[in-house]
């Protein structure tokens, strides 16, 4: 398998940066793949826009940094705007549905992921396990079984379940795919 | 064998400093390595060992000082200011002849400088840093396993020298999580005695342990014998890695982060017909000079790439003699470079490519 960059980004604190590390963590103990995963630090972390990226590869991953990412999840419009320019041509893009896009050609999807995690589970922070479900479920790395055994070990005791139960929400949405992926302008004019 | 787990730098060079009997922690936080102490503060408890937060990077190393002096082994961090303020006291363990290990997540500088990798503290690192004809062998990872890894040897070269060993890493090492293993697990009660340490001299001569020296031929005589430890890290404890330097035109040197950059180039250069090798120092100090030497006799030209301004190509130009032409690249402030800008210079310099 060749390189394959995930990028996923909000706002500080919506816990993204674990949602990256559960993934990289599943990819390395439960597939024969390769991973290494980085992020924000410092102030970035905090607040305003962040970032948790993930490169996954069969061989040795050398540089250690995202160059252009194959798929960016965005859970806010400030995340989009600022991590949007580098994503390959094609590469797959997420964003909650609060996030407006700018008009391009590759696979597009937007997700009631906030307000999901809101009325299912309360908060907004379990935004960041629908986010991995979604990811989990839409690209083929790693089974959400094995997803799920590292969530367990991953996050604060006392929330496993509702992690747990978060990711498969995630993966739920999935089920109405259609009804989520957008159409952007330019690809409308084509037709 | 065991299995792998996914940790980030800082924790990974923690970790990897206890599995190999270090009980003992004075530091200071900085960012980009914080989560070394806070990883230390969490496990030193478990193992029955001290962590503790100093007031200042001044006073962590001087309690590196006290606990190396009472025989245990022990570590501090930093990241790069920090490692400057630390700079007096590990002129003083490095005169008094204590082993300790001395980690430096580096970031941008200079002055308080910024938060991103940088390699730009290669020349503090190598030549001593602190006042006095003093050495201290330098381990630069270019991974978390190696990170791991060397973190471990470390302990074990600043006993066998009775010398400060210092890790010199960068804000991506500390900062990435990479598969990791631990393949030693060795408890304080396993390592061998030290008998110069001042720990206590019921039945026996006391020891001590000093840098002052007010008699100039007794310290010329501490110099001397200083002197000889370096001479014997030069002869044996030199660590490199190289990649297809044998029919290289062109070769790439580079260390720590930038090794594994320099790796995708050459990548991409052999895939365009260019002869490239590399040739990655694993000690910066001592300095791999005979392999460079070799190398320099038969290559076009040799590449150095830094994320600095230009500091370990100086090391480089002295070991090449001017046997062939040695240019340098570099990003700074905490930018790292990117693969096509090594890999356009390259081509730029060998003429246009091929």
């Amino acid at each position: 398998m060749e390189r394959y960059e995930i990028r996923l980004s909000g706002a500080g604190g919506q816990g993204l940066i674990l949602s990256g590390i559960i993934l990289a963590e599943s990819i390395i103990r439960f597939t024969t793949k390769n991973a290494i995963q980085t992020q924000s630090y410092g102030p970035e972390a905090r607040g305003g826009a962040s970032k948790s990226e993930v490169i996954v590869s069969s061989g040795e991953i050398d540089y250690p940094k995202v160059r252009k990412p194959d798929l960016l999840l965005a859970l806010t419009q400030e995340a989009y705007n600022k991590y949007n320019r580098e994503l390959k041509e094609y590469g797959i893009i997420i964003v909650d549905e609060n996030v407006y896009i700018a008009p391009r050609s590759g696979p597009t999807y937007s997700f009631p992921i906030l307000k999901t995690a809101r009325e299912k589970f309360g908060r907004d922070i379990f935004g960041s396990m629908i986010s991995l479900g979604i990811v989990v479920g839409l690209v083929d790395l790693v089974s959400p079984a094995d997803v799920e055994k590292v969530v367990i070990e991953r996050v604060p005791r006392g929330t496993e379940e509702t992690n747990r139960k978060a990711i498969y929400t995630g993966l739920e949405l999935l089920e109405d795919l259609e009804k989520y992926e957008i159409q952007t302008e330019e690809e409308e004019e084509e037709k | 064998m065991t299995e792998k787990i996914l940790m980030k730098g800082n924790e990974a060079i923690a970790e990897a400093g206890i599995r190999v009997g270090c009980r003992y922690f004075f530091g200071y936080p900085i960012t980009p390595q914080n989560e070394l102490p806070a990883y230390m503060s969490r496990r030193l408890p478990e193992v029955q060992g001290t962590f503790l937060q100093a007031e200042s990077e001044v006073a962590a190393i001087n309690m590196v000082y006290g606990a190396a002096g009472a025989g245990g082994r022990v570590m501090t961090s930093s990241s790069s200011p920090g490692i400057s303020l630390k700079q007096e006291g590990i002129s003083y363990l490095a005169g008094s002849e204590l082993p300790c290990v001395i980690v430096n997540i580096t970031r941008g500088g200079p002055g308080l400088g910024g938060i991103q990798p940088a390699q730009s503290d290669y020349f503090q690192a190598t030549r001593g840093g602190g006042h006095g004809d003093y050495y201290t062998p330098v381990l630069a990872p270019q991974s978390v396993q190696e990170a791991v890894d060397l973190t471990m040897d470390a302990f074990d070269i600043a006993d066998k020298y009775r010398n400060p060993v210092l890790v010199l890493g960068d804000g991506m090492i500390g900062q990435m999580m990479e598969p990791v293993e631990f393949k030693k697990e060795i408890t304080p009660d396993q390592l061998p005695e030290k008998k110069w340490a001042t720990n206590g001299a019921a039945g026996r001569k006391p020891n001590i342990i000093n840098s002052l020296r007010l008699q100039p031929e007794k310290l010329e005589e501490l110099n001397l014998k200083l002197q000889e430890k370096y001479m014997a890290m030069k002869k044996a404890e030199v660590r490199y890695e190289t990649d297809n330097i044998e029919d290289a035109e062109y070769i790439l040197v580079a260390f720590g982060t930038t090794a594994r950059i320099v790796k995708s180039a050459a990548d991409m250069a052999r895939e365009v017909g260019m002869k490239v090798g590399i040739i990655r120092p694993i000690t910066l100090f001592p300095f791999p000079e005979d392999v460079i030497a070799k190398a320099s006799e038969k290559a076009r030209f040799i590449l150095t790439v830094e994320m600095s301004l230009g500091q370990m190509v100086e090391d480089v130009r002295l070991s090449a003699k001017g046997r062939c032409p040695v240019y340098f690249q570099g990003r700074t402030g905490g930018v790292v470079p990117k693969p096509g800008e090594i890999l356009d210079n390259l081509k730029r310099l060998a003429g246009g490519g091929k």
